[in-house]
């Protein structure tokens, strides 16, 4: 699913996060794998049925981003992402995670909920970015988060985030 | 709504652990007219004694030359405005320093403390015999058949007041900029009041302009006695007689010291303290002086009233007796306090002095020695107290001998600090100067400063030219210049290798630290509606801060600079507490900012293993409205950026009260996100 709203900031707490997100592009979690696997399963969710995006690049930018300042919530969400020249719009897959991770980086964080995001690199698609952060991290609430954790199928935890 | 910080979950690992605010006694400014008070009240108390000496030294045309000096103290304010522009932290010393090398600096200090050691004992003695001088007169109108004896009574007094602002300066208690405010008024209105009558005065009797011509004393003239040039050359006699009038220029390097502490816009706010000095030198030392001049009988200038001038002044006026003795006390009163705050200035600017000495090493621990309970260096404070006592001993109550020594220490550093801010036209060519003194050429890239180099010229001759005339200064200038500069050279060896460190290290603001209960207590230190969060971590990356704190508004903004000190447990790639800046170094440096743009800062810092949740979480405790950090070289601005964006949000529980703006800025660029309500 792609996301061409063109936003301003006032316009954050408008944006659905589900306009970002199919059921294919979400998923359930029941084990317990290690993050790097997480990203990986969810990279190529994301690049798949993409012609210009080749996962294991996209996996490679991800987690060089993911060297840099940690992009884990104390909050339980993880917002894995990078900026890549072949897109034009923003791209995500979401996974939920009931049983939490780990967050390699910090012993005491878990991760209940992980989001894919993957935007164009072009400076002007910036500002969309951080407002997606923002959305993100503003929703994915520990009290949502445990929502999230309550369903049992991909189609409710899809039908909770089109309620929210 | 802000979010809500202290309401979060207490336990998530990512929350600041603990807050620590700072304070210095450095961060608050003042505005230009109390500046100008705290230097008039020591460089304006030279009115009470200068006339006398000078009239002492080479008869009745003192009052014109008292008048030139005063002139030339507008020249010296220009200089010292130039100086103060450069911001060189540490007054004369550092500027000489920077200027002219370590030896000349080492020099400068041995000058500027044998005239603060000399500045103590001459205004206490002064203060002695103004009112040792008023207790008799009102002996005398009561028919009492005894004086106490003046010269006595002055050494007495002197001890008393030294010893008082020994104790005030061992227990770190500081006169506030107010009460000099005060003083200056005070003596302003009395000023005025002598001003008024010795005119009506003037009209009654008629009036006589005093005569230009020199009447040297042979004592005056010092090695020169013998030899006959300064009558055929007149330049030569002016600038004999300019020498022994140049302590009325005492005080003046107070401006420097001054200067760090004035508030925003600091150059404007510099140039009218400037301007308020030397008007009020003008009218109350020069003006006063010539007034004196115009209406005490010579033979009681050279004589009753040599060291308590403005007494003769006001005794001396038309009218009837008891009249003149309100106006007498009261000009005793002024006297006395400004006098007394002259001796509180010396001890605070040898302390200061000596201070920037030691921090480069040149003086030994022993001298740097905190003392346990006040804070203060007290050894420093204990010498200078203990040599300006002695001082007061030896003088035996002559203010005239104190006034002969005294001179050598003020024009050599005039003399230094002008040399020194020519060489750093040439050495600092590039950095801009909010002013520069008058008469400039410019060539290539250099503006040569034509102006200055007369003066320094001016300055050197009359110098030199005291070094021949005025023997005592002479002699206990050189003595003790030569004693102090050996000792610095001892010292500075045998403290060689603490001083290569201290270098390195460089200077570091004295911080109180004050452990807050919570990020609660913070705010309640804050005052102003509007607030800007200034987040730094390293003391060479404050672009950020340099660029809010030119363009704040003072008014109605307070500028919170935040550092959160990384603690064990982190999140991040890697242990943060090798990252962890030394946090005096860092606000050392943000004080200078402060200082430099006269802005004042309320400095916190906050332990946490995260430096983004501790940014967003004091951010929403102070309800700052933009949230302003610095460039990070290794992670690049929109990754920082997606974090702070990242953890603001995620503790956002509410509707925001207002915008809150995220600034990223450095050199030309600046990235920024605006969360809306």
């Amino acid at each position: 699913m792609e996301f061409h709203e063109n936003m301003d900031s006032k316009t954050t707490g408008k944006f659905k996060i589900s306009s970002l997100l199919s059921p294919e592009r979400i998923f359930l979690v029941t084990d317990k794998p290690a993050k790097a696997e997480v990203i990986r399963r969810l990279t190529q969710a994301v690049c798949s049925g993409e012609n210009n995006l080749e996962a294991s690049d996209v996996l490679a930018q991800v987690l060089k981003r993911e060297e840099g300042i940690s992009t884990t919530l104390d909050t339980g969400l993880s917002i894995p992402h990078a900026r890549l020249e072949e897109l034009d719009s923003f791209k995500a897959a979401l996974a939920v995670l009931p049983q939490g991770i780990e967050e390699p980086s910090g012993p005491h964080l878990e991760i209940k909920a992980m989001f894919l995001f993957l935007s164009p690199a072009r400076q002007a698609f910036f500002q969309q970015h951080l407002q997606i952060l923002s959305a993100l991290a503003e929703v994915f609430k520990p009290d949502f988060i445990a929502e999230l954790s309550m369903c049992k199928t991909v189609q409710e935890i899809a039908a909770k985030l089109a309620d929210e | 709504m802000t979010p809500s910080p202290t309401s979060s979950d207490n336990k998530s690992p990512l929350r600041v652990k603990k807050v620590i605010v700072l304070t210095t006694a450095m961060l608050t400014f003042i505005p230009f007219w109390k500046a100008a008070a705290i230097v008039l009240c020591d460089f304006g108390s030279s009115a009470f004694y200068a006339g006398g000496i000078a009239m002492r030294a080479f008869g009745p045309a003192f009052p014109w030359f008292i008048l030139a000096v005063m002139l030339f103290a507008g020249v010296l304010l220009a200089v010292y405005i130039e100086s103060c522009s450069l911001f060189v932290r540490g007054g004369v010393y550092k500027v000489v320093r920077d200027g002219l090398g370590d030896n000349s600096a080492k020099f400068a200090a041995s000058a500027m403390a044998f005239d603060f050691l000399l500045t103590g004992p001459i205004s206490a003695v002064t203060a002695g015999h103004y009112l040792s001088g008023l207790i008799n007169s009102f002996l005398v109108q009561f028919g009492a058949g005894f004086l106490i004896p003046e010269k006595g009574f002055s050494v007495l007094f002197g001890l008393l007041v030294t010893a008082y602002f020994w104790r005030q300066n061992v227990k770190g208690i500081e006169e506030s900029s107010g009460k000099s405010a005060k003083i200056i008024a005070f003596s302003l209105a009395v000023c005025f009041l002598l001003a008024i009558w010795a005119f009506i005065t003037m009209a009654l009797r008629g009036v006589q302009m005093p005569p230009m011509t020199l009447q040297f004393t042979p004592e005056a003239l010092g090695w020169l006695k013998d030899l006959d040039w300064h009558k055929t050359i007149g330049a030569l006699g002016m600038m004999i007689a300019f020498g022994h009038s140049v302590l009325a220029l005492s005080g003046l390097e107070t401006l420097s010291q001054v200067y760090r502490e004035i508030e925003y816009p600091k150059p404007q706010n510099l140039k009218k303290a400037a301007i308020l000095i030397f008007v009020f030198a003008m009218v109350f030392t020069g003006g006063l002086t010539f007034l004196s001049a115009l209406i005490i009988p010579q033979d009681l200038i050279a004589g009753k009233y040599n060291e308590n001038l403005l007494s003769g002044l006001a005794m001396s006026m038309a009218g009837p007796n008891f009249l003149k003795l309100i106006m007498q006390t009261l000009v005793v009163v002024a006297g006395v306090v400004m006098l007394s705050g002259a001796v509180n200035t010396a001890l605070i600017g040898s302390n200061a002095l000596l201070n920037r000495v030691a921090e480069d090493g040149i003086l030994t621990d022993w001298f740097r020695k905190i003392h346990r309970k006040y804070g203060t260096t007290y050894h420093i404070i204990n010498i200078v107290a203990f040599c300006q006592a002695v001082v007061i001993i030896l003088s035996r109550g002559n203010v005239y001998l104190l006034g002969e020594a005294y001179a050598f220490g003020v024009i050599w550093c005039f003399v230094l600090e002008t040399g020194s801010i020519i060489m750093l036209r040439f050495k600092r060519a590039a950095e801009k100067r909010d002013f520069m003194f008058p008469l400039n050429i410019k060539y290539e890239n250099y503006y040569i400063p034509v102006g200055m180099m007369l003066v320094f010229l001016f300055l050197l001759g009359v110098a030199l030219v005291n070094l021949f005339t005025k023997q005592i200064s002479t002699v206990s200038g050189v003595c003790f210049t030569i004693f102090l500069f050996t000792v610095f050279k001892i010292s500075e060896r045998l403290n060689a290798k603490k001083a290569n460190t201290m270098f390195e290290e460089g200077y570091r603001e004295r911080m109180n630290t004050a452990a807050a209960s919570d990020l609660q207590a913070v705010v309640q230190e804050i005052e102003k509606p509007n607030r800007v969060l200034v987040a730094v971590k390293d003391p060479d990356n404050l672009y950020h801060l340099e660029d809010v704190l030119s363009t704040v508004n003072v008014e109605d903004t307070e500028v919170i600079v935040l550092y959160a000190k990384p603690v064990e447990n982190v999140l991040l790639r890697q242990d943060m507490r090798s990252n962890a800046a030394d946090e005096r170094e860092l606000f050392t440096q943000v004080i200078f900012l402060a200082e430099k743009y006269g802005v004042p800062v309320v400095p916190v810092m906050v332990q946490s293993n995260d430096a983004f949740y501790a940014m967003v979480q004091v951010s929403a405790a102070t309800d700052a409205k933009e949230i302003v950090m610095g460039v990070s070289g290794r992670h690049g601005s929109n990754a920082q950026m997606e974090r702070v964006v990242m953890a603001f949000s995620a503790l956002k529980d509410a509707e925001l009260k207002h915008p809150v703006t995220a600034r990223i800025l450095w050199e030309g660029r600046e990235v920024s996100y605006r969360f809306n309500r």
